[in-house]
């Protein structure tokens, strides 16, 4: 499963580099996610539900790894997410451009293979999910990201 | 395989229907003819706690005429449905998009309130009653008489409705066909009863001149809902529906839509196919409007 798009943040790049790296933001950005944590320099587990509509994808183990950093302006996620249903592994590729003083242009690739029970069942359906929790998960981060600026320097729980 | 424990009510009333999805909410799941639902719990892919059973209920099935179209029932059977008089009559759209929902085995469980309900990207039913301009009465324990949804609020995405878990879909209107109106359907699977590629409800209702006083196209599984082509009256509104004007808004429909990828076909080629039967089910459609093809 491929997925690229792009997508604008309504904040300057190093506020969405900073937020992009913060586990809390992310748990409560991302669709689905549980628990999310920084276990080692540039590692994350957590915990991610996967559902739509009255389908329940089950519950996934998953661990990102950052790598090949160069703040502010991209990196690459590699994804590693086993559950009882199927597996989701690959790599993402994220590019941040200052698109004039305040905002930011973010594109991004990533390859992903679903395996196991949900590819088999689901996998006329996985693109679309896929494209759907990545454009929920964006915009949620756009909004913290507004929600951090408009706070004020300091009140990063937004 | 096998589902999930589960709990299974079979009110006999709408009123207790109500009273326990307004009880259990997210808990609970109607259940119409189970021709989505069993088998997603099957595959313990959907685990709901408490079924409720909307078999026993009277007064949920039928298709009675009224004042401006069709009230159909939502627990009628989509064969039911397919072979009415009364639908071929006052919804020939319906009619025709009938026999491409899955197989008669499963339309003879299957019901029409329970595939709008579920809005699968590919299903048939979604983007022929947004075609249609339908809308939907939804029930609840605090309205049992129910509101009425349009079609264009209900469809929300990936099997996601404008329904609350509270409330229950309970009869579904559709509009009569204007006059000088006329309507196609057709879809593309590898094989008849698959999910679709693609697939395309038109509609093109002429003046007196003969150009399109309205004319429009939903698609299925190019999104994730059934898709609404703005290309459609963009270009045609006010032209007469030449061979020229109709290619035009095809390709103007290819260009609009974002169509998924997987094993069963690329995005380019859903994207080919949409551009094909958009061109030849406005075509059909226009012709009938006409009154020069066969409904």
């Amino acid at each position: 499963m491929r997925i690229e798009g792009e997508f604008t943040f309504d904040g300057p790049r190093e506020e969405v580099w900073e937020l992009l790296h913060d586990p809390d933001v992310l748990a409560r950005a991302l669709p689905g996610t549980e628990t999310l944590e920084r276990v080692g320099e540039n590692v994350y587990a957590g915990e991610m539900r996967v559902g739509v509509g009255p389908f329940t994808a089950g519950s996934y183990d998953v661990e990102v790894r950052l790598e090949e950093q160069v703040p502010p302006e991209r990196y690459t996620m590699i994804v590693d997410g086993r559950g009882s249903l199927g597996f989701a592994r690959g790599k993402a590729e994220v590019e941040l451009e200052e698109e004039g003083s305040n905002r930011t242009r973010m594109r991004y690739a990533s390859d992903l293979q679903v395996g196991g029970k949900v590819a088999g069942v689901g996998q006329r359906l996985l693109d679309s999910v896929g494209r759907g929790m990545t454009k929920q998960g964006l915009e949620a981060l756009n909004e913290e990201l507004r929600a951090r600026l408009e706070g004020g320097p300091g009140s990063g729980e937004g | 395989m096998k589902p999930p424990p589960f709990e299974y009510r079979a009110p006999d009333s709408l009123g207790e229907a109500l009273d326990l999805m307004g009880e259990h909410g997210w808990d609970a799941k109607p259940l119409a003819g189970g021709q989505s639902l069993v088998p997603a719990m099957n595959f313990r892919l959907a685990a709901p706690a408490i079924l409720v059973d909307l078999q026993r209920i009277d007064g949920l099935a039928g298709i009675r005429e009224t004042d401006g179209g069709l009230a159909i029932g939502a627990m009628t059977t989509q064969r039911e449905a397919e072979r009415s008089d009364r639908v071929a009559g006052l919804a020939p759209l319906l009619h025709e998009a009938m026999p491409f929902v899955a197989h008669p085995q499963i339309r003879n469980r299957g019901t029409v309130g329970g595939s709008v309900a579920h809005a699968d990207p590919a299903a048939e039913l979604p983007a022929v009653l947004l075609a249609l301009g339908a809308s939907f009465r939804a029930a609840s324990r605090d309205e049992p008489g129910g509101r009425w949804i349009d079609a264009a609020d209900f469809f929300q995405g990936l099997f996601a409705t404008a329904l609350s878990p509270e409330e229950l879909l309970v009869e579904v209107a559709v509009p009569a066909p204007a006059a000088r109106s006329g309507a196609a359907f057709d879809e593309f699977s590898r094989r008849h009863g698959d999910y679709a590629l693609a697939g395309v409800a038109a509609v093109v209702e002429l003046d007196e001149a003969g150009r399109c006083a309205d004319a429009r196209a939903t698609l299925l599984s190019v999104a994730d809902g059934p898709f609404v082509a703005e290309a459609v009256p963009a270009t045609l509104a006010g032209e007469e529906p030449t061979g020229e004007a109709l290619a035009d808004a095809a390709a103007a429909v290819a260009a609009e839509i974002d169509p998924p990828s997987d094993i069963h076909a690329s995005a380019e080629y859903r994207r080919h196919l949409a551009e094909v039967l958009v061109r030849r089910t406005l075509g059909r459609a226009a012709g009938r409007a006409r009154g020069d093809v066969a409904p």
